[in-house]
């Protein structure tokens, strides 16, 4: 259970506040409504790339980190398909200086020919670290586009290619700034040892006066019902194969979300799941095997994705997880497995509760998503759903007309 | 309305003080210690039990963190099956990690649960039988894993340049290879589970919501076994040794090189330590440091480039390390030495070593935010003979360096020559 107050700037700046006396440190989070899904399919990566140029200076403050070290704050940020999160700690004595180097930043950015430069190469060097000069580093390059032909979740993060990373330009930037980093596309998000009153007086003094700018209404192509399986084979110098099988699944806070959710955990979340116990423990047929979901805003997908033992064919395997996921759409779970993942699910959400920042960011996604209430909602809407509930999942997500598969062969 | 000058910094305090809870503890019937701390809002519980297991202890590489796993593996009542069956139904998490002096059991858990699942916890530190199937099994996963590993390059230089700083035979360079592990077998778990395990001497940390009744959960399960001291040390007094050759490992289609550049400290206790630790902060400690500012946010030659400084009970070391493009791999050498040079020939100019000060006071008080990391950092305290003002004067200590001090420390242990260089990639 998470407090908090509420309250909306005159510019439209959605505010959450979460008191918690018992911690030294203020946590502050700001949300903005945009993610790579928004992103040209010929400018992709450019969410990212921003996030990068967020902190290279600012209208009126040269440098975003050294004032913030230098009052004992940390901070980083992440750019995911749906949001750029931009997160400090700091201690709660020195919160000012958080609201005074975030508004100057919602405010207005240098815009520096050098810091563009220099933040292509760094993202570049960064697209390679983690997606190219390291085993397996590309499947997320290669399933998403096979798992999606329309919608925009059909490119990585990171960018579908280092060319798009190296042509973005000046206006793009600016463009995308004016665009999307505005007080009424954003949430922030103020926790720790704070009190409602000093935050919004702090909010009216340093953010109130950004003006609002056009709302940004999205509109993005949602991607067609698949109809057929795909298949796509793929081979480098890995040392053993992998097989990863993708399958359409409803967006994140819906009660169907947390269907699918809970089915991914039956089928293979953690030692006594179904796919880790029959294929790694009983059959030998995997070195590592899971299933999760992908948490996005819209419709997103189920994963199932293991390592395969030495020897083993991915045709092999392949037939060996369709035969565990026929039984989860032709056999109900019973009771106990279902109340098994359940009291997983619970233990996961109260420790997720207990770093402050996990907090600040829980509320900032719910809130972002349309309902901040439905952070305290979750463990309820888990514990309502039935074996029932989890067999009308399974039929609809894990057909094979709706299945995505990728074999990764050793060279 | 008086206008708001944007570009003028808001006041701040300086950080001056740790405030954490004490930790408290007693002795279990059976003579074993027993800490906790009781602290945070979540009716959450981690319960630690830790061992003198480890790469001190063990005669190969990775024979003590395959035992730990092996306790998850089958007892006498119960299968691997079962184990994860029975922890999984309780959403509870078990943890086994095994370090370079010491290893360990962790539970996290629901407080509620705490009660159903230390019986299991009991049976796995008493009647654990490594079952041949199941040991297979574990090796098997280890090896197709480390295969995985052994062809990331960070992961390789990593492991080289351990085995530079502190010599191959040394304990803290222990690896695994795919021939050590193969030459692991059952006798092999067996004997450091009955030597170090077994009815061995434990210490017990808990964490998060601590009361009466946890206390008492404890006291039954843990308090009343026999205890014997293993009558070995079983420590190999190897004195570590550094060797000075320059390494290069080419990978002919890497994209980028693995650099790291190491060499041996000290302890948590040397009178060097925070001096060292602020020059540390200061090289390549943080995301403003000299080696970011230069490397990343200068010349983009690299997403990440760091340094560090790790302590042991029994020794200590530095490394810097980062990825770059393999065509910049001299460029970054070069540019890194030039920076250690600079910190040997200038002090540190005031607003700086300030900066970093405060920086390194607000996030240590930022680390000791959930009941988990305020317990780990105790854990010093009890188990390494760190002062027991350690956590509450750290500010004052790093506070007290000056830029002589860190000026003294670059030229005593930043010399030329004094860092072993390991690349893995191409030069």
């Amino acid at each position: 259970m998470i407090r908090y107050e509420h309250f909306v700037l005159n510019n439209g700046l959605k505010v959450y506040v979460h008191e918690d006396p018992t911690t030294p440190m203020a946590a502050v989070n700001i949300l903005y409504n945009v993610g790579s899904r928004d992103e040209d399919a010929n400018k992709t990566g450019f969410a990212h790339l921003f996030e990068h140029l967020m902190f290279g200076g600012s209208k009126h403050i040269p440098s975003y980190d050294e004032p913030l070290q230098k009052v004992g704050g940390e901070n980083n940020a992440f750019t995911s398909p749906d949001i750029t999160n931009y997160y400090i700690t700091l201690p709660s004595a020195n919160l000012e200086t958080a609201f005074w180097l975030e508004s100057d930043r919602m405010l207005g950015l240098s815009f520096d020919p050098t810091v563009l430069d220099v933040q292509q190469k760094v993202v570049i060097e960064e697209f390679k670290q983690r997606y190219l000069n390291q085993p397996y580093g590309d499947v997320w390059l290669k399933l998403r586009p096979l798992a999606f032909k329309v919608h925009p979740y059909r490119w990585a993060t990171i960018g579908k290619d280092i060319s798009h990373i190296e042509n973005a330009t000046m206006d793009d930037v600016k463009g995308f700034f004016y665009k999307y980093y505005l007080p009424n596309n954003a949430i922030l998000v103020v926790a720790g040892n704070v009190t409602v009153e000093q935050v919004k007086q702090l909010c009216r003094k340093w953010f109130e006066p950004i003006p609002a700018g056009a709302p940004y209404v999205r509109n993005l192509p949602q991607e067609p019902e698949q109809t057929e399986a795909r298949f796509l084979e793929t081979e480098a110098e890995v040392p053993l194969n992998a097989i990863y099988k993708a399958f359409h699944m409803p967006g994140r806070f819906t009660d169907a979300y947390y269907r699918a959710d809970l089915l991914s955990d039956v089928l293979g979340r953690g030692k006594s799941s179904r796919l880790y116990r029959r294929l790694l423990k009983e059959q030998h047929l995997f070195t590592s095997i899971s299933a999760h979901v992908l948490s996005s805003l819209d419709p997103g997908l189920l994963i199932v994705s293991g390592s395969l033992n030495q020897g083993i064919r991915p045709e092999e395997a392949d037939a060996a997880i369709e035969e565990v996921l026929k039984e989860a759409v032709e056999q109900s779970i019973p009771e106990e497995e279902v109340s098994k993942v359940k009291n997983q699910t619970e233990a996961t959400l109260v420790f997720s509760e207990v770093e402050l920042l996990n907090r600040a960011m829980n509320l900032a996604f719910a809130a972002n998503a349309g309902d901040v209430g439905n952070v305290n909602r979750e463990a309820d809407r888990i514990q309502a759903i039935t074996p029932d509930d989890l067999q009308a999942i399974a039929r609809q997500v894990l057909r094979k007309e709706n299945s995505s598969t990728l074999y990764y062969r050793a060279a | 309305m008086e206008t708001l000058n944007r570009s003028i910094a808001p006041e701040f305090k300086k950080v001056e003080e740790v405030r954490v809870p004490a930790i408290s503890s007693l002795t279990l019937p059976n003579g074993q210690p027993l800490y906790w701390i009781n602290a945070g809002q979540q009716p959450v519980i981690r319960l630690e039990i830790i061992f003198d297991a480890g790469a001190w202890y063990e005669p190969l590489p990775g024979v003590s963190n395959l035992t730990l796993k092996m306790l998850a593996e089958g007892t006498r009542a119960r299968s691997s099956a079962e184990i994860s069956e029975y922890l999984d139904r309780y959403g509870a998490f078990l943890e086994q990690h095994s370090g370079t002096d010491r290893a360990s059991l962790t539970i996290y858990s629901l407080a509620k649960h705490l009660g159903a699942i230390l019986p299991l916890v009991q049976e796995m530190l008493t009647d654990s039988i490594i079952p041949e199937k199941e040991l297979n099994n574990q090796k098997n996963i280890t090896l197709q894993n480390l295969r995985v590993n052994l062809e990331k390059n960070n992961y390789v230089a990593g492991q080289l340049i351990r085995e530079k700083v502190f010599g191959k035979s040394h304990p803290y360079s222990h690896s695994q290879k795919p021939e050590t592990l193969e030459a692991i077998h059952r006798e092999t778990i067996e004997t450091l589970y009955d030597h170090r395990i077994r009815n061995r001497p434990f210490r017990i940390v808990l964490a998060g919501h601590v009361t009466e009744v946890e206390l008492a959960l404890v006291e039954r399960y843990f308090g009343h076994q026999p205890v014997e001291i293993p009558l070995s040390s079983d420590g190999t007094a190897v004195q570590p040794l550094s060797e000075t050759e320059p390494v290069l490992v080419d990978k002919k289609d890497s994209l980028q090189s693995s650099i790291r550049l190491g060499r041996q400290l000290f302890t948590r206790t040397h009178p060097d330590y925070f001096p060292m630790l602020v020059l540390n902060e200061v090289l390549g400690g943080y995301f403003g440091s000299r080696l970011m500012k230069n490397i990343r946010e200068e010349k983009g030659l690299t997403y990440g480039i760091w340094s560090n400084v790790s302590t042991f009970p029994r020794a200590g070391y530095l490394i810097i390390g980062t990825d770059v493009k393999r065509e910049f791999t001299q460029l970054t050498l070069d540019e890194t030495w030039k920076e250690i040079r600079l910190l040997r020939d200038q002090p540190v100019p005031a607003g700086e070593l300030q900066t970093v000060k405060n920086y390194m006071a607000g996030s240590y008080v930022g680390s000791l935010n959930t009941p988990f990391e305020i317990a780990d950092r105790y854990k010093s305290i009890l188990f390494d003979g760190v002062s027991t003002d350690f956590i509450s004067s750290y500010i004052e200590r790093i506070r007290a360096v000056t830029a002589d001090h860190v000026q003294e420390m670059a030229n005593r242990y930043l010399t030329d020559g004094s860092l072993i260089e390991v690349v893995v990639g191409g030069k």
